[in-house]
């Protein structure tokens, strides 16, 4: 297969766009989408301070790259959660990010929760019974807050994070199987900046995760290749996999159900009902930021219990 | 006379018959070419690609969570 600009040897075929792309060429035209992306969905500016939610897997790892690449003023947070199961997935997806960070001169924040709250997540999750046997509705809240809290206190004015286009997909997929209102309102590549809390963008959501995987191969960026051990089996990976079945008999089936959903948004089909009771926000006496209940936000309150097991 | 081809893929290792294209080994083994990347001596290629006899091919797994 020949590379569509240059007429070389293709090393990436994209058939939702039946376009191949050599290495070089590859290379070029994916920041420059994700630039594009960025301005159409005014995602932000220059001069704007980004934080971007570092895990240590190509997907966050490749944004870093790219938004640096693109002259952006981006800073990396990781938070370690103190997951281990038996092959140091935290300590290593760290040092991943470390490394990467060192590499190329770049400022990273690490939070440790082990260090900071007393407990790690697997532990955090047993303790408080948030999930039955996964830990990862625990993890979700204590990532939300954390980046939150970070963003705030250093004054970044947006927060990145390298969902690419299979993981809303898959995420579309699962809010639509429940007609789950509330999500599909949300579900948005760019999310203002609400109540004292960061605006929250995702500058990947238009890629692939293959061309993800692509990018940051050719790039050489060492990443995390075993995904979390809680994600094994996850329903969202169910979903990728079907998705891809659906992909392969139908190139861009799976790009075209999230981009029409964008379009059919835009034009109104899941429009905030009129008469929504908007639950009035109140701010934690903990940790400061906005809560619909009257006491210490859902952060807070399960820190408050892990603390007292 | 049999010309074979390696394929990798994480702790698994399969034999397939050169000649033919990636493609179609990959229809062959059931596994899925959106999954996946594909390389070749360090570098990427596109499914089209024809096996060589005593190559090895390493796919890359594309799905992550968590
Ligand atoms: S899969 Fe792992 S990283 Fe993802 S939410 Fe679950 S525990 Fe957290
Ligand atoms: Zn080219
Ligand atoms: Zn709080």
């Amino acid at each position: 297969m020949k590379c569509k600009k240059c007429g070389g040897k293709a090393a990436i075929n994209m058939r939702q766009h039946n376009m191949g792309l050599c290495k070089d060429d590859f290379l070029q035209w994916l920041p420059e989408q994700t630039q594009k992306f960025i301005e159409k969905y005014k995602m932000f500016t220059p001069d704007e301070k980004i934080l971007v939610a570092v895990s240590g897997g190509k997907d966050s790892l490749a944004l870093w790259d790219i938004l640096r690449i693109l002259g952006y003023q981006a800073d990396g947070l990781y938070i370690a959660l103190g997951i281990d199961e038996g092959f140091s997935y935290s300590a290593e997806s760290q040092r991943l990010t470390e490394k990467f960070a060192n590499e190329h001169d770049l400022n990273l924040h690490v939070v440790n929760i082990a260090a900071d709250y007393g407990t790690d997540l697997p532990m955090l999750a047993k303790k408080t019974k948030r999930g039955r046997d996964k830990p990862c509705s625990t993890c979700g809240l204590v990532k939300r807050h954390e980046m939150n809290r970070l963003a705030r206190d250093f004054g970044y004015d947006v927060l990145a994070t390298g969902h690419n286009l299979d993981d809303e997909a898959a995420t579309l997929f699962s809010n639509t199987l429940q007609w789950n209102g509330d999500y599909l309102i949300r579900q948005h590549p760019v999310l203002p900046s609400k109540d004292g809390l960061a605006r929250k963008v995702k500058p990947l959501f238009h890629f692939y995760e293959r061309e993800m995987a692509a990018y940051a191969l050719l790039r050489g960026i060492e990443y995390i290749y075993d995904e979390c051990p809680f994600a094994e089996g996850s329903t969202s990976t169910q979903y990728k996999e079907l998705l891809n079945q659906l992909e392969n008999q139908h190139p861009g089936a799976k790009m075209h159900f999230f981009v029409k959903f964008l379009t059919a948004k835009k034009k109104g089909l899941f429009a905030e009902p009129t008469t929504e009771i908007v639950p009035e926000l109140h701010i934690c006496p903990t940790c400061g930021q906005p809560t619909s209940a009257q006491e210490n936000c859902s952060f807070c309150r399960m820190m408050k219990k892990s603390s007292e097991w | 006379m049999k010309y074979t081809t390696t394929i990798i893929l994480r702790d698994k290792k399969y034999e397939v018959k050169a000649g033919s294209t990636l493609l179609s080994a990959l229809n062959k083994l059931e596994i899925l070419p959106e999954s996946i990347i594909c390389v070749r001596d360090g570098e990427l290629i596109t499914e089209d690609t024809i096996l060589k006899d005593g190559e090895t091919i390493k796919l890359v797994s594309v799905i992550s969570g968590g």
